[in-house]
């Protein structure tokens, strides 16, 4: 036989597709995490170091420790923006603060509201950062909201049900200078015999 | 070979639109034609296509070897020299290709010579792989084709199997695709290699060209900010050297399916130097670069930008008298001088075939015919069987 023995054809077949649109940084996957397996596990969410200690007496270390580590990965995974009123936008007035960068520039992030603190399998402790939510947009209305955008719980409640996954470390966030440093060509090409419409850069 | 008319799947259409083949009809033209197909015997194809294709790419390997390894070559590619360390890495440190279609002059008889090697950004590839796969089954289970009818196309299974393998060099990278905005052509092929890609357990995200960010400290980004390590990218590389973000190509280290080195393939500068390499191959036509064309005794002969798409700024050159020309937009890097060599004609039809390539294995053909002499992207695909 020389072509291909099987092709799972419900796999090709394709649904209508939804549109999802993304707010700048945050995209927006609610209910993907909340109490719908088995795995899923009680965090407590904790405003800050004190919170948690009155809510662990004896555990002041552990709460400390566990606030740090969810800074750090604040500062490496949360959304970064080139100015103030992109952050706020998205975050609230009062929830953004800036952090200096080379060259007397300066970048924006949303402040670390909260963080999550779960107990682990070998009796340790793990935590990671919560933001509050956009504060004009339902869904994310009222909720706490993870660095990559995950919401959780109302953020009127100290508990949120959460699965492994919320408390990896999320992949780095880079603060993005500039976009359309590629495609330019095909703008030149493009206005070509005056076609408005093209069928393929490839050939 | 020849050409019948068949039956059209009177459903086409909805089926079509149910697998999301959304460009079978453009600019008002139909470009799926299934009113005829080809057939081929075995020996045609394997004789005939698929054992030149594998030694043509052998063939084409070798003239990358030696042109990255010379300075002046790279210069008659064209390569701007700011990017020919970066090329010439991209070979030594043997990048992985996914897969390319080679042009090909056939009609059935004789050898099949080489037009072209799409090796950067081929397309037809969903119509390829899936698509006319599907209508041999309908047609067969319709019974308007023979059981035994069987096709030279095993394009989807391989593609699945070269991500495995791609996936082992990247067990934890997304796989970014991306293609320009406003094509449904593009986006549909991308969206193709997007589920073979995904069928290989990779995990895949799309973004636009237009849309790659540039972070501060010198990454690709995607629109969540998320540094792009592994992207493959229907855009042609000789666009892609030449434009902004080139500057840092080097420090961003992305895994570029196609990887660099293919800049070399997917450039006419290629059929001149394969003929100075391997003269008098039967699958060759004599080619030359515009400094050789006074010695080269060429009388018939086509004159091809050494950047084009879809058969833009050629001409044709008949004992001295330009017989034909297209225009377009490429042309300012300069021409190769091929023998002319017309296509085969089916009826008032002239029929080009691709033959494609994964990795290194000749995976199959696509069949498209054009009204006119020189196949444009308005020409029509034409599904093959083999019998």
């Amino acid at each position: 036989m020389k072509r291909t023995q099987s092709i799972d054809l419900r796999v090709m077949r394709k649904a209508p597709k939804l549109f999802a649109f993304r707010p700048l940084a945050l995209a927006v996957t609610a209910g993907t995490l909340i109490g719908c397996s088995d795995d899923t596990q009680e965090a407590q969410v904790y405003k800050s170091v004190e919170d948690c200690i009155s809510g662990n007496p004896g555990e002041t270390q552990q709460c400390e420790i566990a606030y740090q580590q969810a800074e750090q990965e604040a500062i490496k995974s949360g959304p970064k923006y080139n100015n103030l009123a992109a952050c706020v936008e998205d975050f609230g007035a009062h929830n953004c603060q800036s952090f200096p960068v080379q060259n007397n520039q300066s970048i924006f992030m949303p402040l670390m509201a909260g963080y999550m603190f779960g107990s682990m399998m070998n009796g340790g402790y793990r935590s990671a950062p919560l933001y509050p939510s956009y504060p004009r947009r339902p869904p994310a209305y009222g909720k706490w909201t993870s660095t990559d955008g995950n919401l959780f719980g109302s953020a009127n409640s100290n508990k949120v049900r959460v699965n492994d996954k919320a408390f990896k470390a999320k992949p780095t966030v880079r603060r993005t200078m500039s976009r359309g440093g590629f495609g330019s060509t095909i703008a030149a090409k493009s206005s070509f015999g005056g076609r408005t419409s093209r069928s393929s850069w490839g050939g | 070979m020849f050409r019948s008319i068949i039956k059209q799947r009177p459903n086409w259409r909805e089926s079509a639109a149910e697998y999301g083949f959304t460009f079978h009809t453009m600019h008002g033209e139909a470009y799926w034609d299934e009113s005829a197909y080809y057939q081929f015997s075995l020996q045609q194809i394997e004789r005939d296509i698929e054992a030149p294709t594998q030694e043509l790419h052998q063939m084409c390997l070798r003239v990358v070897e030696k042109v990255v390894a010379d300075q002046q070559l790279m210069q008659r590619f064209q390569i701007p020299e700011q990017h020919w360390n970066y090329i010439r890495n991209s070979w030594l440190a043997g990048d992985p290709s996914l897969y390319a279609r080679m042009d090909l002059v056939y009609g059935g008889s004789g050898h099949a010579k080489l037009y072209e090697n799409n090796a950067d950004t081929p397309t037809s590839l969903y119509e390829t792989g899936f698509w006319q796969w599907l209508w041999l089954q309908d047609q067969v289970n319709a019974g308007r084709l023979n059981r035994r009818a069987d096709q030279y196309n095993s394009l989807q299974e391989k593609i699945i199997n070269r991500f495995a393998q791609l996936k082992i060099e990247h067990p934890r990278d997304t796989l970014y695709f991306s293609c320009c905005k406003d094509t449904d052509e593009d986006r549909g092929t991308v969206q193709y290699l997007e589920d073979c890609a995904t069928a290989a357990g990779i995990e895949c995200k799309f973004i636009y060209v237009e849309d790659i960010g540039l972070s501060a400290d010198d990454c690709f980004t995607d629109l969540d900010n998320l540094k792009i390590s592994w992207m493959f990218k229907l855009y042609p590389w000789e666009f892609m050297l030449r434009e902004e973000y080139s500057e840092v190509l080097e420090h961003a280290a992305v895994s570029w399916i196609e990887p660099p080195w293919k800049a070399i393939l997917s450039n006419k500068a290629l059929l001149p130097m394969l003929w100075k390499m391997f003269p008098g191959h039967p699958n060759l036509l004599p080619s030359f670069f515009e400094d050789e064309l006074e010695n080269s005794q060429l009388v018939n002969y086509v004159k091809k930008p050494i950047f084009a798409r879809e058969g833009a700024n050629i001409s044709i050159h008949l004992a001295g008298k330009e017989v034909y020309s297209s225009d377009g937009p490429y042309g300012d890097e300069g021409y190769i001088y091929q023998a002319y060599s017309p296509l085969p004609a089916f009826g008032d039809n002239f029929t080009l075939i691709g033959s494609w390539l994964v990795g290194d294995q000749p995976a199959g053909i696509s069949v498209r015919e054009d009204k006119n002499k020189v196949t444009q992207d308005l020409s029509r695909y034409m599904p093959h069987i083999i019998l």
